[in-house]
């Protein structure tokens, strides 16, 4: 071999081994991106144009008992500015800040409710976005935020869902609220948040510059499944009665609140739950620092449920009945009342202005609402036994749970440390004991309901999906028997045909006023209430009213009792119920 | 005939050669085609090409429709908007405060309970209840 062959050889090899060495190295940096890093990288190519994409679930509807929407959603929009993008975009503009204050003037003639000051200022912010408004905007300010576009560069607007409450405050405090977080507080949106909120979704897909799903290319999801609508018992129109003439009777009287509770005697469905002072669920943050229940508690409460008071002669019913249904009593059963009864182991008892009666019948106890008989027959007749045995089963001291936060009320038997005979003889007549408004129309609920408590309920029936659950009237226990809620029943009539403060042409009623005042409040500081049903030989609704601290320098001071402040209003209620349901009459002749 | 005879008295191992060509050239006749190299080729081409311009053309219409999907989808979105703010309008309508404000803009005044006439009918004896009472 030639030394001109070997050397062509060599550069040969040269080159072969420069070409090896350089595909060794390409293979290794192949195996570095290919293999090594490859699914780091795959992962992220795919991330660059695929999104996971929350699906909202809408949330369920809420409606009243007629099919009327209570609770709905409607897309608002929220306004954003972008001031660092802006500052981008007219970096070489001398006018810039000029142009950014004649934009946020734009803005400020369409939402003239925000900063013009605070949003000039914002020009210098960091953030890319800034929310312009605190609440969501109405439609007609979104399309004219649109129509101005062209004079609102780097405005934008972004849609999302809001609960709206078309009626208002109407039934607010039973219906609680949806908060920012889409969570619901208090109330109805409080207790079935889960059912109401449904099951969001999500989908993963490829993505176009604007983030909106391709069908081309591989996705992925689950769909959301929307919450469940629910109906209530609760009846708009007398929902909305209820509520206006407890608002107009705070007003006249200058109380400092009040509440209704309306049922159905029969089934002990709500047809009406309005507390005074209330709230409008669509601003609710507006009433942040407003109280309720006598300036105690928050106003998001229901006061009906919530708010505890000392029911006062209203539970004189609850006394009778456990004598009645025990046989030691009749409504012809008489003592004599001296206006004050002294007793060996307590306090002793007065009637209201020591009123003397003389020989009076059970009957007119109720009628003269008079403390000595019931306190007599709670402690001469009755005994803590046999009395609190019968409290227990008209359901004082037990939760409901039908509507959000619920006080039981307190009260303290022979068997609490503290208890003292006086204790007896004061809850007799509806003092040291305490209740909630709804408790107490519970009470009168199983007296109509010849002696059956029902069990409350205000969900009529909760559509998930197509999947409907039914609440049927369920029979929660008997309190006292058929005959002697006839009796009672008879009693209260008298008191009401007595009193004639809640009596009407065409109907009976049979109702119980109540007067209570607070230990430590002075004497003029009440609250009175009504408690009643009616038609009374056919009772269909159940009707609680209380009003806190009505203002004793009204009618000379006279409008401070349950006669004179709580009765108009129970009768104002109990007359539209009666049209409203075209109640046949049962007292056609007028008698 | 020249080459017949020089076919005819090759040796025996010779004469499988051509066999071989023959398959090798069979192998070259997909589906039965006689077709040369560079015609295949060509049609292997216009296969391809085909094939691409389908794919290209389904492409096109998946992003079409992904297109008008997105418009649907944009156009139920305002639809559902409009719905829910109708409903919602409703709703608001239907509620007895609106209809109470606009009874009194109307010029009503609420009926007074005390305006209620109870007719007296002679001998009408009072509704017996019919409902039986639930029982525990």
């Amino acid at each position: 071999m030639n030394k001109e062959l070997q050397r062509a050889r060599g550069r040969q090899m040269v080159v072969f081994v420069f070409v090896c060495t350089g595909m060794l190295l390409l293979l290794g940096r192949l195996y570095y991106w290919q293999i090594l890093n490859g699914p780091r990288l795959a992962r992220l190519a795919t991330d660059e144009h695929t999104h996971n994409l929350p699906l909202k679930a809408p949330r369920g509807l809420i409606f009243d008992v007629q099919g009327h929407l209570l609770a709905t959603n409607v897309l608002r929009d929220d306004v954003y500015t972008q001031p660092r993008q802006f500052r981008i975009e007219y970096e070489h503009d001398d006018n810039a800040r000029e142009k950014w204050a004649a934009m946020v003037h734009t803005l400020h003639q369409v939402l003239p409710y925000i900063s013009e000051s605070n949003l000039i200022s914002a020009y210098d912010s960091d953030a890319w976005t800034l929310r312009v408004n605190r609440d969501p905007i109405e439609p007609e300010q979104s399309q004219q935020l649109r129509a101005l576009s062209a004079r609102l560069p780097d405005v934008f607007l972004q849609a999302n869902p809001v609960r709206s409450y078309p009626g208002g405050d109407l039934a607010a405090q039973v219906l609680g609220y949806v908060d920012t977080t889409a969570t619901g507080q208090y109330g109805i949106e409080g207790q079935y948040n889960t059912r109401l909120s449904g099951k969001d979704g999500s989908i993963t897909a490829e993505t176009d510059l604007n983030g909106h799903p391709l069908t081309v290319g591989a996705s992925s999801g689950q769909a959301p499944v929307p919450g469940a609508n629910i109906n209530l018992t609760i009846d708009s129109t007398v929902q909305y009665v209820a509520q206006t003439a407890l608002v107009e009777t705070i007003k006249k009287l200058q109380a400092q609140s009040g509440s209704v509770v309306v049922l159905n005697a029969r089934t002990g469905a709500v047809v009406a739950m309005a507390g005074a002072p209330s709230f409008d669920p669509n601003h609710y943050s507006d009433s942040a620092t407003k109280n309720g229940c006598i300036n105690s508690v928050s106003v998001y409460f229901n006061p009906t449920l919530y708010c505890t008071y000392e029911p006062g002669s209203t539970m004189k019913a609850v006394t009778m009945a456990a004598a009645l249904d025990q046989g030691l009593i009749t409504p012809d059963t008489s003592l004599v009342d001296n206006g004050t009864i002294y007793f060996h182991d307590a306090d002793p008892v007065s009637n209201w202005n020591h009123a003397p009666y003389g020989v009076e019948t059970m009957t007119q106890v109720l009628e003269h609402s008079a403390n000595v008989g019931t306190a007599y027959v709670a402690h001469t007749i009755l005994g803590p036994s046999r009395y609190y045995s019968y409290v227990e089963r008209f359901g004082f001291g037990q939760k409901y749970g039908i509507d959000g936060p619920e006080a039981v009320g307190t009260y303290l038997t022979d068997k609490s440390n503290r208890w003292s005979v006086t204790d007896l003889t004061r809850q007799a007549f509806g003092q040291s004991i305490s209740t909630s408004p709804f408790q107490m129309a519970m009470v009168y609920q199983a007296i109509a309901n010849g002696g059956v408590m029902m069990q409350p309920y205000v969900v009529r029936s909760i559509d998930d999906n197509g999947h409907v659950t039914t609440t049927h009237a369920q029979v929660r226990h008997r309190v006292i028997s058929l005959e002697t809620a006839k009796k009672l029943s008879d009693m209260l009539v008298s008191a009401a045909n007595f009193n004639k403060q809640a009596t009407f042409p065409g109907y009976s009623v049979a109702v119980k006023t109540g007067t209570s005042t607070t230990q430590g409040q002075d004497a003029d500081q009440t609250e009175a209430s009504m408690a009643g049903f009616l038609p009374a030989s056919n009772p269909q609704y159940v009707i609680l009213v209380k009003i806190d601290r009505p203002s004793s320098t009204i009618a000379g001071g006279t409008a401070i009792f349950g006669g004179t402040a709580a009765a108009p209003l129970w009768k104002s209620i109990a007359e539209q119920l009666m049209w409203h349901y075209n109640v046949p009459s049962d007292m056609p002749t007028g008698a | 005939m020249n080459a017949l005879k020089e076919r005819v008295s090759a040796p025996i191992g010779a004469v499988s050669q051509p066999i071989l060509a023959a398959k090798r050239r069979r192998q070259l006749h997909p589906f039965f085609f006689h077709m040369g190299p560079v015609a295949l080729c060509i049609t292997s081409v216009l296969l391809i090409g085909l094939m691409a311009v389908l794919y290209l053309s389904q492409v096109g219409q998946a992003v079409t429709s992904n297109q008008r999907i997105q418009q649907i989808q944009t156009e139920q979105d305002v639809l559902q908007r409009q719905d829910q703010d109708l409903t919602n309008i409703i709703a608001k309508e239907q509620s007895p405060s609106y209809i109470a404000d606009k009874a009194k803009h109307m010029g009503l005044i609420p009926s007074d309970p005390k305006n209620v006439q109870v007719i007296t009918v002679k001998n009408l004896l009072p509704m017996q209840n019919n409902e039986p009472t639930v029982q525990p």
